[in-house]
């Protein structure tokens, strides 16, 4: 595929999955029988967004406001380009490609601070600090939930991942880096329960709290796509990738990565949102010594095990 | 003709955005003192109804009634931070000619195209009907307001733990955690709280002023809009008075009855309070539940009177028309329900982490103020905390389901007919005299002294006003993303509060 069509295959494939995200997002919400209203809304939202007068507020940052949702959907795009859909159906496959993604997706936080520091608004501002002291906190378990599979499989590339996991898939003997993955992934993502940088009622919204119309979008988009890329990277590390009986390698990715991300939106409706020293707590107390843990458990495992694991 | 072509093209893409647009909603709710009920009915009703938290996410500004004036300017900048098309909407209440000794103020007298929803058709059905389908407009933005400029203490270096900048962070006046407009000054180090200064008077009408100086009926309905959220209570509260006056004892049935009708209010208030709270803390289950309790209430208690409780409480009235029959037990059910969201709430560990141990009220500073109600009662039986005073809340609402029950009940009433109503008595004889109604809140105390023609001095006692305040100290050494759960936790009526 060339650069051209790689960008044009990404672009639109993120767009539907962000699409597909909020959808999901409503349905958790409304339920089935409210379907014909989860699939309109979002369009609809996006179109009172396009309308919608693009402000910048007053003394605000102009260069890193009207960047940071741009960043935002970059950081997204780039990462994308890893995540192997089915055999072959990927943007490229480098021999790093899970180093990659997580390296790729780290500005993420950068844009989100940005559009918090640049707005000139106390709240922003509170909403920047969170989303900066938050950042180690999931980057290190996600890391460490991340090398069981890597050990596994003895490689980074994340088609290598998804090769290895033929026979079975490494969620079936890795479940505590699954459960350490997920959590790390909605921390990442800012969703219920660790959605308070961006939603704490106190900051109105913090740190999207002054963006409008097409910007607005843009970030919703992007936070969306952010969701399903962790998703998606979740079903490449624990659930097989595109592995799957009967139907076509990509439709089973594509399953199994909605279920994913429509399991954890439909889960994150049972908690309260955390405090961030809640949050910090969880992260450093909890899912950092699971993790390292985990990486024990795996390592003996593999070392024992007859050709590596199962 | 290219430019013709495209300037159709521009015309049918903007007219085909717009109607995608315009099937959903989001809108800024703006609390003036009397909008908590249907603002947490709303977004229940209208699933294309949403509820945003920032004015640069809303395309309606939803403002309830009444807006004093010193509320105006915080509406007319929040207005303002809306990005365009936009549309303002006021759900009328009593306005200002019903209150004549306040500062009142109508919308439309500094916003443009204000649609009005008056007091008669604004069941939530109605209103999220008309957020619906109300075209908005690129309009013109408002000239900015005059803010009055203002000061507040700040503590000294030496009672911080770490010397720090403070950041002073603006709640409200308009924001979720109370019922009704409230500003609360934050003095931040980080994300604890140092200090915190709170502004009330921002729904003030000076009730009882007004019923200085009204006459017969009015007055009751002056009494009924103390607090917009319990109209029962405060109507009630001048009934008992005025038949005291009258030395004019009510029979038992009709006390149960009027009983019954507290308990409801109470209950509705309770369960109001609950999808407040339950927003406020992010958690869709329990908004979700909260929610589904709050609409079977509204629709077992249509049930039970011919007329709204607050329609046929008066003075001296004999007998109450009642459409209760003996139905099956919805209520009693509805109180199972209730009771078993409670227990659930009271094993939920991951609720108790986010709401045991903060806002800690003791008791002696309870009493010290002169509180009551449900978060005295939750310090006195050792629940001292916000996750305390959310059980306390749904145990008393239960009690109340079963009261209502209870009140209800007896045969008699059942055959009771409106024909059969007596003449209520409105004239309040010379004489002195107080009473205390048990509110959603507390205790509602009213001291009336009457010279035969009038009312010569009114005074009431308001349970949310002695709670008010606590809320400095209550917050002080809190966390800012604790801070409205705590609040919130109170209950504050700002519009009874105020008075």
């Amino acid at each position: 595929m060339s650069a051209l069509g790689t960008a044009l295959f990404v672009g639109l494939g993120l767009l539907l999955g962000a699409y597909s995200i909020a959808v999901l997002e409503r349905l958790t919400v409304l339920g089935l029988r409210q379907f014909s209203v989860a699939v309109i809304a979002p369009l609809a939202q996006a179109a009172a967004l396009l309308r919608q007068e693009n402000l910048v507020p007053r003394g605000a940052d102009r260069l890193l406001f009207r960047s940071a949702p741009l960043a935002a959907v970059a950081a997204v795009a780039l990462a994308a380009l890893v995540v192997p859909l089915g055999p072959g159906l990927r943007g490229f496959d480098p021999s790093i490609g899970l180093f990659y993604f997580i390296v790729v997706l780290g500005p993420f936080v950068i844009a989100m601070m940005n559009a918090g520091w640049s707005q000139n608004a106390k709240e922003g501002l509170f909403g920047t600090f969170r989303a900066a002291a938050y950042l180690l906190s999931y980057e290190v378990p996600l890391g460490f939930a991340a090398i069981g599979p890597v050990m596994a499989a003895e490689s980074l590339s994340t088609v290598r991942i998804v090769e290895a996991q033929a026979s079975l898939w490494y969620g079936a003997w890795q479940p505590l880096g699954l459960v350490i993955y997920v959590v790390a992934a909605l921390f990442m993502a800012y969703r219920r329960p660790f959605d308070i940088p961006q939603a704490g009622g106190e900051l109105e919204g913090g740190v999207l709290a002054e963006y409008t119309g097409p910007r607005l979008l843009l970030f919703n988009l992007a936070l969306n796509a952010l969701f399903l890329l962790l998703s998606a990277m979740g079903v490449v590390l624990f659930f097989g990738g595109w592995h799957g009986p009967l139907l076509p390698g990509p439709v089973w990715f594509l399953i199994k990565t909605l279920a994913l991300a429509a399991l954890l939106l439909w889960a994150g409706r049972f908690l309260p949102r955390l405090r961030h020293d809640q949050m910090l707590s969880l992260a450093w107390k909890v899912l950092l010594p699971a993790s390292l843990v985990n990486v024990a458990l795996v390592g003996i495992l593999v070392m024992v095990l007859p050709g590596g694991g199962w | 003709l290219t430019g013709r072509t495209e300037g159709r093209a521009a015309a049918w893409a903007n007219g085909w955005l717009a109607r995608l647009a315009s099937y959903e909603r989001r809108y800024l709710a703006v609390d003036g003192g009397g909008g908590a009920r249907l603002l947490a009915r709303l977004p229940a009703l209208g699933t294309r109804l949403r509820p945003v938290s920032s004015p640069r996410h809303a395309e309606v500004l939803l403002a309830c009634e009444p807006i004093s004036r010193r509320l105006s300017p915080s509406l007319l900048e929040l207005y303002r931070a809306m990005p365009r098309p936009r549309r303002a909407v006021v759900v009328g209440e009593p306005g200002p000619e019903h209150f004549p000794r306040a500062d009142l103020v109508r919308l439309e007298d500094f916003l443009p195209n204000v649609e009005r929803i008056s007091a008669d058709r604004s069941s939530p059905a109605e209103v999220a009907q008309r957020l619906l389908t109300l075209p908005l407009q690129f309009d013109e933005s408002p000239s900015k307001p005059q803010l009055e400029p203002m000061t507040i203490p700040l503590p000294g270096k030496q009672e911080r733990e770490i010397a720090t900048e403070l950041v002073v962070l603006s709640l409200g006046p308009v924001q979720p955690c109370t019922a009704g407009p409230l500003r609360v000054l934050l003095s931040c180090d980080g994300e604890q709280i140092v200090s915190a200064h709170i502004e009330a008077g921002y729904a003030t009408r000076d009730v009882a002023g007004a019923m200085t100086q009204a006459t017969g009926m009015e007055i009751a309905g002056l009494a009924s809009a103390l607090d917009p959220l319990a109209p029962v209570a405060g109507r009630l509260a001048y009934v008992t008075a005025l038949e005291q006056l009258q030395h004019w004892e009510p029979e038992p049935t009709l006390g149960r009855q009027r009983e019954a009708a507290l308990a409801l209010e109470r209950v509705q208030n309770h369960l109001a309070w609950l999808v407040r709270f339950a927003e406020i803390l992010a958690d869709d289950r329990l908004t979700d539940d909260a929610r589904r309790l709050e609409a079977s209430l509204a629709e077992v208690s249509r049930e039970f009177w011919e007329q709204s409780p607050v329609e046929w409480l008066a003075p001296q009235t004999p007998t109450v028309p009642t459409r209760y029959g003996g139905r099956p037990p919805r209520l009693e059910r509805l109180a199972a329900e209730v009771a078993a969201l409670r227990d659930r709430l009271a094993r939920n560990r991951v609720l108790a982490l986010r709401t045991a141990g903060i806002g800690v009220l003791p008791v002696d500073r309870l009493h010290a103020v002169g509180a009551s109600g449900p978060a005295l009662r939750a310090s006195e039986h050792g629940r001292e905390d916000v996750l305390g005073r959310l059980l306390t809340r749904l145990d008393e609402a239960a009690d109340d389901i079963r009261n209502v029950e209870a009140g209800l009940k007896p045969a008699p009433m059942n055959r009771l007919r409106p024909a059969e109503q007596g003449i209520a008595q409105w004239s309040a004889p010379p004489g002195k005299t107080e009473v205390a109604i048990s509110g959603p809140r507390g205790h509602i105390g009213l001291s009336l002294v009457s010279d035969g023609a009038s009312l010569h001095q009114v005074a009431w006692r308001r349970p949310s006003a002695a709670l008010l305040g606590l809320l400095p100290e209550l917050l002080a050494g809190q966390k800012l993303a604790d801070a409205e759960a705590i609040i919130a936790s109170l209950d504050l009526a700002m519009a009874e509060a105020d008075g």
